[in-house]
């Protein structure tokens, strides 16, 4: 490892000074000269047909520029998913911009471009729009029941995808088991709650050449599905790279419905056109897809699986979108295959209902899967009396094990045992009482929940982009632009692929500087998401250091005359390894490959060499090797007061094997946010509708209540198990998602520990504590 | 109709035109070109548009521009004193306090009126002080220990 060091300590963000002093590359803040604004009519039904549209009032108001209506949007049906071709076929193409058919209460309609956002917000009254309601349907289950109103005609009874894996013998397996174990466990719609709302300005050329800034996760992403939108090629789309965005967490990884209509307003007024969503559109926009999962689990006295069968059902809303890939992560990774059991079924279901379409969300599945399984495996082991540690470690995987979902693939990296020990050693879990033995109307109980898989990107997924690119160029005044398609979502890309680029090229942290980026100069990169920034983009990105570096060589060879294989670098100093006197500033080195061929010194003119001209630059493209599973296990004090069935949690530990740590304080930074949204969902969150109009009831913060500064415990501990990835850069691996797939499951046990009653369906509020007591 | 308005925005006079429906934030971001406080809901239901009117935090979505016409507003672009960072500021970034940012000027603005009534507040009262802006990145936890840094150089 070099002098400099930058890995493992806590560089001081590259962004912070900017956002402390205002944050002026929020792509919310771009605006254009000239630029037109866009407002959404949507619809007031959750399933209709469109009769008719009249816009002739709307176009004469003052002010009004255009109006766009479904018959004039290109009538290509495809994927909004960002991490996915648009026509995968592991997807449904069933998006369109606008259709004639609305399928949930909140489809955009109509768009209409103004000159202020006033006088768009005035036009879409003036908007007389006929629908003959359709009957409509919100419960999968009752959507899947035949005679059921169909949402889509390619597929019967409203099952988008209905995908299934099987190991075993069954039948065997549950004979096998001398207890069986049956449980149904729900989850709900929750927000992502990203603080900028989405929010893109798009323009055109006179060419139709679309550029677009917007807040999402995926430049490329953008690009294609935009492209396929306006059924144009993907050359005449540019999406420029917001410095950063304003959070996204999953919430902003498809192309939703503002891009490519303000786009399509753009082309037709030839004016840039802006489009914001209100707070309320951004909560019917993207959701966390609700799963209940029917569990049945066999096992032996010891508590040793023999068996086990799961049934997922997600409600994927209008549209497939997410949906139909969020159920195979569920199943994959948050059910399947994070435990050992050797006979195992599992189906899953993506059922339309005419509720709003989801997104992605942090953790992916994995949450719903987690709290069903974690949920169980408390049960067994409160009902057969087993050590809740010993019982995990028993039926999961460890270290050096193959990868379970991977062929050729190992878990080289997986300190399962030590993140369970040393976060029960932390909390104290030796010392817990028995199920509901607390006295007195405040009772506090101690739980925790393990997920035992998860990714670091998506190798192995069948559909899925997963490379990334980079290119590192060496200024002369000794520092490097880093070019990178990879979207700093808030959680810390920018620090990460700085202190990358600086630790391999010998620089101090603020040397080293992400520049602007875009689709037509950067090389590609899947989103952020998946817990992948780290490991693939910081792994291409370090070897587009790598790539530099070789060229510095090759050029301080020729300066030095030495051989390039002979040098190293070091505190900002080629060398020939082993002579320090021979150390020459990389900066020299730099200078003379910039500079002119003949250089005119006080001696006269003097030629230089050819071999060492040129810009110190090196590009990578490349899939990262593997998919590293983190680790995260989760401790949690809570108490429960029995006689307003309020919770609090008071204490949080957190155990991870991230691999190497590449910023602490960022690491921490998403733990303790993490659990924030981890303890919404456990505990409060709940996008509501109403079940006869399908309108949402809590559209805004103050019925959305997510939790604050007040509710949240004083103290989230993170562990960081000693761990080193191999395959990682600097044994590094993936943190983020993992932060947020395992406290809803571990609230859930404390909550059992400390009333004695659990809990199935999320989240546990006060009523249904109380009526779990009985006091309801 | 427009009026023109005159806006004493961080000890600066500016002249706008304004409707008078407009809100203090619509004012500032896109008349007034200060575009460090955000809008995150336009509803009074996160604070990232919390500014401070005669030294108090109010969110400036639900403030009507015309209401403060006599008053002082400040906002993150007035933290700074003779170009140094407010030690507010300064602790954000030394406590690693700024994820995505986006709650950030809106939570120190919340922060300069918290330290300046109460300079040394417990972590209670910092919680408490900050309970009418969220954040969904950081889990508040190194915000209250930017906010304590902070305290301690107040
Ligand atoms: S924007 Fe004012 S409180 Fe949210
Ligand atoms: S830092 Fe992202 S909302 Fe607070």
């Amino acid at each position: 490892m070099s002098t400099t060091n930058v890995i493992g300590k806590s560089i001081t963000r590259p962004d912070a000074y900017d956002k402390v002093t205002g944050g002026k590359k929020y792509p919310v803040n771009y605006t254009l000269p000239g630029m037109l604004h866009m407002k959404i009519l949507r619809s007031p039904y959750p399933h209709a047909k469109i009769l008719s549209i009249d816009t002739s009032e709307a176009e004469k108001l003052k002010g009004v520029r255009a109006v766009l209506t479904p018959d004039e949007v290109p009538k290509k049906y495809f994927t909004p998913v960002y991490f996915v071709p648009y026509n995968a076929p592991s997807m449904v193409q069933d998006f369109i911009l606008l259709s004639d058919t609305v399928r949930w209460a909140g489809q955009p309609v109509v768009a209409v471009a103004a000159s202020s956002e006033d006088i768009a917000e005035q036009a879409l009254e003036l908007i007389d729009v006929e629908y003959e309601e359709l009957p409509t349907v919100f419960d999968p289950e009752e959507a899947m029941k035949d005679g059921a109103p169909q949402l889509h005609e390619a597929s019967p009874n409203n099952i988008a995808k209905n995908p299934s894996f099987e190991f075993g013998d069954m039948e065997a397996g549950f004979e096998d088991a001398d207890h069986i174990f049956e449980g149904v466990y729900e989850t709900q719609r929750a927000h992502t709650c990203y603080m900028e709302p989405r929010v893109c300005v798009a323009d055109s050329d006179t060419d139709g050449r679309i550029t677009i800034h917007s807040s999402m996760q995926h430049t490329f992403g953008l690009r294609e599905k935009l492209a396929v939108a306006l059924d144009i090629p993907e050359s005449m789309v540019n999406v420029v790279k917001p410095t950063y965005i304003g959070g996204g967490f999953g919430g902003k990884l498809d192309i939703g419905f503002i891009e490519g209509l303000a786009a399509l307003l753009s082309l037709k007024t030839g004016k840039p056109v802006r489009a914001e969503h209100s707070r309320g559109e951004d909560f019917i926009s993207t959701t966390r897809n609700p799963i209940k999962v029917y569990l049945k689990t066999g096992v032996k006295k010891d508590g040793t699986y023999t068996a086990r069968q799961i049934k997922s059902i997600l409600d994927c809303g209008a549209h497939a979108t997410h949906g139909s890939e969020v159920i195979m992560v569920h199943g994959l990774y948050g059910t399947f295959f994070p435990w050992k059991c050797p006979n195992q079924i599992w189906e899953g279901f993506t059922v339309y209902t005419n509720n709003m379409i989801g997104g992605g969300y942090r953790g992916y599945g994995a949450p719903q899967g987690c709290f069903a399984v974690e949920s169980q495996n408390d049960e067994i082991c409160e009902t057969l009396d087993l050590d809740p540690i010993e019982f995990r470690l028993k039926n999961t995987h460890r270290e050096g094990d193959p990868h379970p979902v991977l062929e050729g693939h190992k878990l080289a990296s997986y300190k399962i045992e030590e993140c369970l020990r040393q976060g029960a050693e932390r909390i104290g879990f030796d010392k817990r009482q028995a199920a509901g033995s607390a006295e007195g109307v405040k009772k506090k109980g101690i739980g925790f929940a393990v997920h035992p898989l998860w990714v670091s990107g998506c190798v192995g997924f069948p559909d899925i982009y997963e490379h990334s690119g980079a290119t590192v160029k060496l200024n002369r005044d000794g520092t490097a632009d880093v070019i990178s398609a990879c979207v700093d979502l808030g959680s810390g890309q920018i620090s990460m692929l700085t202190a990358v680029v600086a630790e391999e090229l010998s620089l101090s942290a603020d040397k080293v500087r992400i520049v602007y980026a875009d689709t037509d100069t950067a090389p590609f990169d899947a989103p952020t998401h998946a817990s992948r920034a780290t490991y693939s983009a910081g792994l291409a990105t370090k070897a587009a250091a790598v790539e530099t570096k070789k060229r510095l060589f090759k050029a301080a060879a020729a300066v030095m005359e030495a051989n390039a294989d002979d040098l190293v670098l070091e505190d900002g100093k080629v060398m020939v390894k082993g002579v320090p006197e021979s150390a020459v500033p990389m900066t020299d080195i730099i200078a003379r490959a910039e500079s002119p061929f003949i250089q005119v010194g006080e001696q006269g003119p003097a030629p230089t060499t050819i071999a060492e001209k040129g810009t110190i630059i090196g590009t990578a493209s490349q899939a990262p090797p593997s998919n590293p599973s983190p680790v995260g296990a989760q401790f949690i004090e809570v108490e429960v007061d029995t006689d307003t069935g309020e919770i609090e949690v008071l204490r949080v530990v957190y155990s991870a094997d991230v691999g190497q740590v590449i910023h602490p304080n960022s690491a921490e930074g998403q733990v303790e946010g993490g659990f924030q949204q981890g303890m919404g969902y456990a505990l409060m969150e709940n996008l509501q509708f109403d079940q006869e109009t399908g309108a949402c009831l809590s559209a805004d913060f103050l019925d959305y209540k997510i939790p604050t500064a007040m509710e949240m415990p004083s103290n989230i501990e993170s562990i960081f198990i000693d761990s080193h990835e191999p395959t990682g850069p600097y044994g590094g691996k993936s943190m983020s998602e993992m932060c947020l797939i395992v406290p809803a499951a571990a609230i859930a046990n404390a909550v059992y520990n400390a009333i004695g009653v659990r809990i199935t369906e999320l989240p546990i509020t006060p009523e249904k504590v109380l009526k779990a007591l009985g006091k309801l | 109709m427009k009026q023109i308005i005159e806006l004493d925005i961080n000890d600066e006079v500016h002249e706008l035109a304004v409707e008078p429906y407009d809100s203090l934030l619509r004012t500032l971001r896109d008349k007034a070109g200060m575009q460090g406080t955000k809008k995150g809901c336009d509803s009074g239901g996160c604070g990232c548009c919390t500014v401070l009117v005669d030294g108090k935090a109010v969110y400036s979505c639900m403030t009507m521009v015309m209401s403060v016409e006599d008053k002082k507003i400040t906002t993150v672009e007035g933290l700074p004193s003779e170009g140094e960072l407010d030690p507010i500021q300064q602790a954000f970034i030394d406590a690693g306090a700024v994820q995505c940012g986006y709650c950030t000027c809106g939570i120190m603005m919340a922060t300069k009126q918290l330290l300046t009534d109460n300079p040394k507040p417990t972590e209670e009262e910092i919680r408490k002080g900050i309970s009418g802006n969220l954040c969904r990145c950081t889990g508040y936890q190194k915000i209250v220990e930017a906010i304590q840094l902070a305290a301690a150089s107040y």
